[in-house]
């Protein structure tokens, strides 16, 4: 290989500088390697075995088999509402991508002060979610919220509406809060996307006809699939991961209709201290989200290697 | 080709831009004014401006302390960081055996998010004594793999020969890291510090579950603590928010040009 160039040379000492080099690459690894094997291969395994114990941080463990499932499945309608109310947060991220790709065409044309929208739509994206969520609870506020404020004042509600309290608008309005903060980070990543499709394609497309729209169509959109899959991913870890929006904005409320698998994963396992059902509950979590991933990169084309391809 | 009008561009993203900004608006406004918090209408123009809600925030909650356990925790995750990432990143540079396996291990890693380790996290963390200690804090970000995979992109772009010559010469591997690859890496390193800075600066759920004393406590938790506690105080709180959001803005202002540069061509190279 190229980078043993150096050593070609010496074909004499060929064999214990390839050893040397071999010991000091898995060095390099090994520190990250630890990281990863310790907080994310280790305890997916240990979170599996976890969901067939009967166990607490009190009892020693025992053998449950099937039965935190069974619990979690059929008699626990909690899960089931945080399961369907996760599956909604996750459909919206197409929403959020439509619009982050309307956003990232308007900032790839040519014109004055594209690089101040640019940083205004990402800005919301690297803020802490816990003050953006103390944020959007006061803007979804019913006596003086900014949101009710400006649709009074439109006319098109009469009286004001208590988003968060709210049975019907809790979830859609955390979901608008969570659109809200991810939005810049599609952009950027949809924008990467157009900037690498090349001009000649347009080009040669409007010599032979194809008007602005078919040109997007037939161009553009084919050729984003990498960054849209890439879009669709992050957007559903994200619909996973929304543990800090929902916590403080709504903790699951009212009732639990803003419940999401991660927020009752948390109280199962770190308020009611129940860990061997959390266990099981994230187990289902994982699956969903390995599924969707399966399904996403199938709808976008199967090429999820283009996007990250060591 | 005709040019066509720019207006029409310009009005959409005015619009977005007022969406996206008119939150900070709100609030900065409620944080600094002096009128009635609760009165309706609310006033769009704030009058009377002062910083009392601040001084309160500054002398009443323990701002520096959580402020300083966030610096110190934020500080080991990015020095971390940049040292492991820069390591790994520069090994998958190297040809050897199992190099496949190894991506294969680290992109698998990327699908698990850790809100589905959570459980298991906290007992590691508590066999290895480190529940409630600044190290059990930083510990699970000290590597991350999109970093890896940035470094290793922009060490991929540093030309063969320049490093081949430098092995001529004698130079060890890691001083190539040192010499050769980092100073050549300026948008990785910032993509790196930034995204390193920003995880451990906001991260909530982890701080949640491992620390007990408050003594320990990081600003988001600070946050999440006064709006449990006093929720009558609104203009303290949004003057809060703000002092916590701040920090965040003016780094991420400082490096956005390197951050973005970076964090498009590592993320959706071909």
């Amino acid at each position: 290989m190229a980078s043993l160039a150096g050593l070609d040379r010496r074909p004499g000492f060929f064999g214990r500088e390839q050893v040397r080099q071999r010991v000091l690459i898995w060095c390099f690894l090994a520190p990250s390697l630890l990281i990863f094997l310790a907080y994310r291969i280790l305890p997916l395994l240990w979170n599996l075995l976890l969901s067939f114990e009967e166990w607490s941080p009190y009892r020693p463990a025992r053998w449950a088999g099937l039965d935190n499932y069974q619990e979690m499945l059929f008699y626990d309608d909690v899960f089931w509402q945080a399961f369907w109310n996760t599956l909604i947060f996750m459909a919206s991220a197409p929403v959020g991508i439509a619009f982050a790709l309307g956003i990232a065409v308007l900032v790839d044309a040519d014109i004055r002060g594209r690089d101040a929208y640019r940083t205004i739509v990402f800005l919301s994206y690297p803020l802490m979610t816990v003050a953006v969520g103390i944020i959007w609870r006061w803007m979804y506020d019913e006596r003086v919220g900014l949101i009710n404020f400006v649709l009074r004042a439109l006319g098109l509600i009469g009286e004001p509406i208590a988003f968060l309290q709210s049975f019907a608008w809790s979830l859609p309005a955390v979901i608008i809060a969570s659109i809200w903060q991810i939005l810049g980070f599609y952009m950027i990543v949809l924008l990467s996307g157009l900037q690498s499709v090349p001009r000649e394609l347009y080009e040669a497309a409007a010599i032979d006809g194809a008007d602005a729209g078919a040109r997007f169509w037939r161009i553009t959109l084919p050729l984003l699939r990498p960054s849209m899959f890439l879009c669709f991913v992050i957007g559903m870890l994200n619909s996973f991961t929304s543990f800090d929006l929902v916590y403080i904005m709504t903790n699951g409320g009212p009732g639990h209709a803003t419940e999401l698998l991660v927020t009752y994963i948390y109280k199962l396992g770190f308020v009611q201290t129940k860990f061997d059902t959390a266990a099981a509950v994230t187990v289902v979590l994982f699956l969903l989200l390995l599924a969707l991933t399966w399904a996403g990169n199938r709808a976008t084309g199967g090429d999820a290697g283009a996007v990250e391809r060591g | 080709m005709k040019a066509s009008p720019t207006w029409p561009i310009h009005l959409v993203l005015i619009l977005v831009s007022a969406i996206m900004l008119l939150p900070f608006y709100w609030v900065i406004k409620t944080s600094l004014t002096g009128d009635n918090i609760f009165a309706y209408p609310p006033a769009v123009i704030p009058r009377n401006l002062h910083l009392f809600y601040y001084v309160d925030v500054w002398y009443f909650i323990p701002f520096l302390r959580y402020f300083m356990n966030s610096i110190i925790v934020s500080g080991l995750a990015v020095a971390a960081n940049v040292i492991l990432n820069a390591m790994a990143g520069y090994a998958l540079t190297l040809p050897f055996q199992g190099k496949g396996f190894v991506i294969m291990l680290f992109l698998s890693c990327m699908m698990i998010p850790f809100q589905a380790t959570i459980i298991p996290a906290y007992l590691i963390t508590g066999y290895l004594g480190l529940l409630n200690s600044h190290l059990g804090l930083a510990l699970p970000l000290f590597s991350t793999i999109v970093c890896i995979f940035v470094f290793k992109a922009s060490f991929d772009a540093v030309p063969r020969s320049l490093i081949d010559a430098a092995r001529i010469d004698g130079l060890a591997e890691w001083r190539i890291i040192q010499k050769i690859m980092l100073p050549l890496s300026r948008a990785a390193i910032a993509t790196n510090v930034i995204l390193a800075f920003t995880w451990s600066w906001n991260n909530f759920l982890w701080p949640l579950i491992i620390t007990r004393d408050a003594d320990l406590q990081t600003l988001p938790l600070g946050l999440a603590r006064f709006l449990s506690y006093h929720e009558d105080t609104t203009g303290a709180l949004y003057a809060f928010c703000i002092m916590v959001l701040a920090p965040g803005i003016l780094l991420f202002l400082m490096a956005q040009r390197d951050f973005i540069h970076g964090l498009t061509t590592g993320a959706t190279r071909g």
